[in-house]
């Protein structure tokens, strides 16, 4: 396959993804979270099935790596406050307390695997600071909101 | 006897000699590893640090607003604290690149002599002035936080671009084919 036509099926593969499985994921901090599950943490290399026997192995793992990149980069491009937005939508996705949920995230920064590679250090560095910022946001909205305690 | 010595002390100067010029240069000028590093400056450059987006992010007064307006002091303090962070990195990475390409454009000048001259002139001088001013505004966001510079910020990353692209400009000579052979050419002389 010449890399012209391997090319064409990488956008077809794309327009797939993006028609069938990412336009039920409306926020880029969910479709970031997704596709970087889709990535074996072993190989670097993206699965997925349904994707895979529609093209071939290949097509789908770089489709996937292209989505996940403009994942990544509509996040980036994200205000801070439409950060701290995306985060409170995504924790009450979740269905788990939200003061655990913040909890975890400071503690073991999951969002550091969800990088796509050979991402700029400073662009990764920067979207780390900035997920350590919005969960600080939201501490302080959930202490906030917390009743005071009786005396 | 004495021609044993004499060829034992030609055979060591010669190659204590060979010793010091690898130290002294390890990169020969024009080399292919010089030209890959010029181009993943460049690439760096572009595509990292230096789109418009990004440098806006960094440096967006509006998430400012948003802390100060949102969020108790302890967090303000976090944000410039981290943001800062931030704007450093970026102005030190920036220069890092710069650097780099200014290696290899005043290593390469004498090389190349497909090379403008009046192009590398003009690159001498953007380098001078990008130099100093990453210089000057690490100092500044030092001192003074993220926001104390903004069109220092604008108009440093205005000049990286157009040095990025007088750059590109030059070494368009460099087409992606020759890039690839270089490339395994470095590998297989460093593998071999």
């Amino acid at each position: 396959m010449n890399t012209a036509t391997r090319r064409m099926d990488v956008e077809h593969a794309v327009n797939d993804l993006r028609h069938r499985t990412l336009s039920e994921i409306p926020r880029s901090l969910d479709r970031l979270i997704y596709l970087a599950s889709m990535r074996d943490y072993n190989t670097g290399l993206y699965y997925h099935d349904g994707l895979a026997s529609r093209f071939t192995q290949e097509v789908a793992c770089e489709a996937l790596a292209d989505c996940h990149r403009e994942a990544f980069n509509q996040l980036v491009s994200c205000s801070l406050r439409d950060l701290v937005g995306q985060m409170e939508e995504y924790i009450n996705s979740t269905h788990t307390s939200p003061r655990n949920f913040v909890t975890a995230w400071r503690k073991l920064e999951p969002y550091r695997v969800a990088v796509p590679v050979e991402t700029d250090p400073v662009v990764a560095h920067f979207l780390f600071s900035s997920f350590k910022i919005a969960l600080a946001v939201l501490e302080a909205r959930l202490r906030s909101a917390q009743p005071e305690p009786v005396a | 006897m004495i021609q044993l010595i004499f060829f034992l002390s030609i055979g060591a100067l010669l190659f204590a000699s060979l010793f010091f010029l690898a130290r002294r240069n390890p990169r020969p000028e024009g080399s292919s590893g010089a030209l890959i590093e010029a181009r993943q400056a460049l690439v760096a450059l572009q595509a990292g640090l230096l789109p418009v987006e990004l440098v806006q992010r960094i440096f967006a007064n509006e998430d400012w607003e948003f802390v100060r307006s949102e969020a108790p002091a302890k967090v303000r303090e976090l944000f410039m604290e981290e943001r800062k962070k931030v704007a450093l990195l970026w102005v030190e990475q920036v220069r890092t690149q710069i650097r780099s390409l200014r290696r290899f454009h005043s290593g390469s000048a004498r090389s190349y002599a497909r090379l403008n001259p009046r192009l590398e002139m003009e690159l001498a001088l953007s380098f001078a002035w990008l130099m100093s001013a990453c210089r000057l505004l690490q100092v500044v966001v030092y001192i003074g936080g993220p926001y104390a510079a903004p069109r220092l910020v604008g108009a440093m990353a205005n000049a990286a671009s157009r040095a990025c692209k007088i750059s590109e400009q030059s070494l368009a000579f460099l087409n992606a084919a020759q890039l690839g052979l270089l490339s395994s050419g470095s590998t297989g002389q460093a593998a071999s």
